[in-house]
């Protein structure tokens, strides 16, 4: 980052850059959608506020107990969950996170260092920042609290410790939307995923195979993976802080060295890509131009779906492609994958009845199952955002609104089966196979919270759009008045069906949540086809601020 | 919609058509008149209100007063039935970028009702004719401005409309891609299509358009073929002469004595859009 000196043309190009962000904002609240954005991101404000609050408060107690107890060296238990929160959040919880697009400021003489200082500051926005910085800063101030002499030294670990998951994340980020931008590379990064999910299942029979029988499998593997956890970053820093304390400085500084080392390379790996984009990098999927000349045009049919009309199968089939070319989308909907596996092995233990769910794990399919819900969210309440300047055309052209939706939700209906089915799988693997009871109740549930979801999904892409690049990650973000709208919504919703498992698994007869779901599901169609005959005149009547919305630039 | 009315109806008709935005009046009490088969040409300087009354004419914008008539049939009462007679290229091309050329076609032709081998086969066709086949693979995302403006253009008429709307369909294409959507309009005109077009560059207006119509502050200052309107600027002109007693008071639009007005000259005219000369960018290299 030599070269970063702050220019008086540089200091205006910043300054330059927040006011008309701070413009951008102010102009939004000139409409009536934009003063409902900022409700509800007050809302989100809010509950991440109690979250970083809540978080911190316990962090700091935890530190300040751990210090002031001698038990200096449980630190690395805390550090961990931030860490992984930091990292994992972004992608985990696709609704409340953006990569706000910078790549229009390349146009202007701005240097790489700016570029890069612009691009941080973009991406320190995001809630996983603020809560994980917030934490951090309740940890110093319980190590304070408990040893004021050790402050000196804490705080400045732990702000490096800060730096390090800020550029670590945004590292992350970019070189994952590198990975996806191209359908060669998004292949190899799925094949790489799925090897990680496939071996995972190795590490229990591994463990099994060859621990000791006198001493239980978790504790050899603790045992063994303690010195390997001390090398990596959150035990880096718990470890500096503990010799701190112990005054061993020479350990301290060298755990110290470490962390630098290691934010060093993810600041150069971050560089590597930033520097790509500023050069111009294009990730797009377009092919080589052939030297051959052109043959004639191949006549390529449509899609026909027995018992659909034309309008919904071409609806259907744009949707499907649009969805297989966008390898953010892709990757998220392998996370129900990644949710099981963090619940199996939450717990550190590797046996059947290990994770979370270890005293519940016919419950693995149900939970899988409403996390596939959630994170649908983006793609069903706004089904119209990835057509970006596309919208024009539905409303040009002589098709209804009712089909176009329909085929929109065919799909997302498509996605949602192919889904269970991949979390069925992973909870029979992980766990065990859901029982018959168990398997009927959670598909009841499920279609009953996909048709109350379709039919709010439909209206809130109707009535509060908001244009995504399904190819970028992180830009798949639904307006925040309809995440938090959804997310009311499912956990009514997921809060019925999990009720209702949970009392009937209470009663033993699992079944009866099956038929409650499906009456619940027979007065949702309901609604849903009643919400589908007036799509049409709701649609004409927002036509304007849609197109607006998409249209933009 | 009766045979009858469909031949006696002029293609477009508006009647007081109007849209404000709260206190601005974007368009005010329009009243467009094009005959079945006219090459209609819609101009007017930038923010003028052409994009809003072909937005209104196409269905993406409501009128907040006046009717409109396409095809004698009332854009409000029928628009479904309206919309499958038309073809439109709006400003924004309405692409869908991550569909290949081919696929978006399809998807189009389906979306207009056409059967499935129909709106393939008039894919290929289109793309054989704009010359997007060399990268059949590529997105629309990934094609190049005239390139997408070719493919909104083949999209608009894939299911055959016997009107075409065209928000400056000629803006950022090359010469050998606007010669190709040239000779594809005039073929449609000659089979009894009318096309409605908004452009800047009034010299492929004044070649290809029979008929114009000039909007300015929303308000409609001259409609006619390019000869009547030729014809009332030049007896402006005459009087003006008359009264000023000097050509060069009329400024640079007026035409030498015995020179065809050209399209511009007329818009200019009409419009009065001329710059002071001392209104230079003196810093500017």
């Amino acid at each position: 980052m030599a070269g970063l000196s702050f220019t008086p043309e540089i200091r205006g190009q910043f300054s330059a850059i927040a006011r008309v962000r701070w413009q951008l904002f102010v102009n939004s609240l000139r409409t009536i959608r934009g003063r409902m954005e900022v409700v509800a991101r007050g809302f989100v404000f809010f509950g991440f506020g109690m979250g970083a609050l809540i978080g911190s408060i316990g962090l700091g107690f935890s530190a300040w107990y751990f210090v002031s107890s001698g038990r200096v060296d449980w630190l690395p238990l805390l550090l961990w969950p931030v860490f992984l929160f930091w990292q994992l959040f972004p992608v985990m919880a696709s609704a409340f996170t953006e990569n706000v697009d910078s790549s229009n400021l390349l146009r202007f003489p701005l240097t790489f260092p700016s570029y890069f200082m612009i691009r941080i500051a973009y991406g320190s926005l995001d809630p996983s920042t603020a809560l994980g910085s917030l934490w951090l800063l309740g940890m110093v101030i319980g190590i304070a609290c408990a040893s004021p002499a050790l402050f000196l030294c804490a705080a400045p670990v732990l702000l490096l410790f800060a730096i390090f998951n800020i550029l670590l994340a945004r590292m992350f980020f970019t070189w994952v939307e590198r990975w996806l931008a191209q359908r060669k590379t998004r292949e190899i990064f799925g094949v790489l995923f799925l090897f990680v999910v496939i071996g995972v299942q190795f590490i229990g029979p591994f463990i099994r195979h060859f621990g000791s029988r006198s001493q239980p499998a978790v504790s050899r593997v603790v045992a063994e993976t303690l010195p390997v956890e001390r090398l990596l970053p959150p035990g880096l820093a718990a470890q500096s802080i503990a010799h701190f304390l112990r005054a061993e400085y020479a350990l301290a500084f060298g755990s110290i060295a470490l962390l630098c080392a290691y934010t060093l390379a993810a600041l150069w790996l971050l560089n590597l890509r930033l520097r790509a984009q500023y050069r111009g990098e294009n990730l797009s999927e377009g092919v080589a131009r052939s030297a051959a000349p052109a043959a004639k045009q191949e006549i390529q049919l449509g899609w026909n779906l027995p018992g659909v009309s034309g309008p919904v199968s071409a609806g259907l089939e744009k949707e499907i492609h649009y969805l297989s070319r966008s390898g953010p989308m892709l990757f998220t909907l392998l996370m129900p994958l990644v949710v099981l596996l963090i619940f199996r092995f939450s717990s550190g233990k590797t046996d059947s009845a290990g994770g979370l769910l270890g005293h519940a794990s016919d419950l693995a399919f149900p939970v899988g199952a409403a996390y596939t819900l959630l994170i649908l969210t983006n793609l069903v309440y706004n089904s119209f955002g990835a057509d970006a300047a596309g919208i024009q055309f539905y409303f040009v052209s002589p098709v209804r609104f009712r089909e176009i939706l329909l085929g929109k939700n065919l799909t997302h209906s498509l996605v949602l089966v192919v889904e269970m089915m991949l979390v069925w799988a992973g909870a029979c693997l992980l766990y065990r196979p859901p029982s018959f009871a168990v398997l009927l109740a959670t598909i009841s549930g499920v279609i009953f919270a996909l048709v109350v979801n379709l039919t709010a999904g439909n209206l809130f892409s109707v009535y509060t759009p908001k244009k995504v690049d399904l190819a970028t990650l992180g830009r798949q973000r639904a307006s925040q008045a309809t995440v938090l709208a959804s997310l009311g919504i499912q956990a009514v919703v997921l809060g019925l069906c999990a009720f209702a498992i949970l009392v009937a698994r209470a009663y033993h007869h699992i079944w009866l949540a099956a038929i409650i779901f499906i009456a619940l599901a027979a007065v949702a169609s309901a609604i849903y086809f009643l919400v589908l005959s007036r799509i049409d005149a709701i649609a004409l009547q927002r036509r304007e601020a849609m197109i607006a919305e998409l249209c933009r630039a | 919609m009766s045979a009858s009315a469909t031949i006696a109806a002029p293609a477009i008709s508006t009647e007081h058509l109007t849209r404000r935005f709260g206190d601005l009046v974007a368009v005010q009490d329009v009243n467009l008149r094009v005959a079945p088969g006219q090459f209609f040409g819609f101009l007017g300087p930038n923010g003028a209100g052409k994009s809003t009354t072909i937005k209104m004419l196409t269905g993406l914008l409501a009128p907040s007063s006046g009717r409109m008539q396409i095809l004698g049939v009332d854009l409000t009462q029928d628009s479904v039935e309206v919309k499958r007679q038309i073809g439109v290229v709006p400003e924004g091309m309405a692409l869908f970028g991550r569909l290949s050329g081919s696929e978006y076609l399809n998807f189009v032709g389906r979306m207009y009702g056409l059967d499935r081998s129909t709106a393939a086969k008039r894919s290929a066709e289109l793309l054989d004719f704009m010359q997007l086949v060399d990268q059949p693979k590529a997105l629309v995302t990934d094609y190049s401005h005239g390139m997408q403006k070719k493919l909104a253009l083949a999209a608009a008429v894939i299911h055959g409309p016997k009107i075409l709307f065209l928000d400056e369909p000629f803006e950022g294409v090359d010469a050998i891609a606007s010669n190709t959507l040239k000779s594809m309009l005039q073929n449609m005109i000659a089979r009894g299509a009318t096309i409605f077009l908004t452009s800047h560059v009034l010299e492929i207006v004044e070649r290809l358009c029979s008929h114009v119509a000039i909007i300015h502050r929303g308000q409609l200052v001259a409609q006619g073929s390019l000869e009547q309107l030729r014809a009332g600027v030049e007896a402006q002109a005459a009087a003006a002469l008359s009264a000023a007693g000097a050509p060069h008071q009329m400024g640079a639009s007026a035409p030498a004595p015995g020179e065809r007005l050209t399209l511009e000259q007329i818009f200019l005219r009409i419009v009065g859009g001329t710059r002071r000369a001392d209104q230079e960018l003196s810093w500017l290299g």
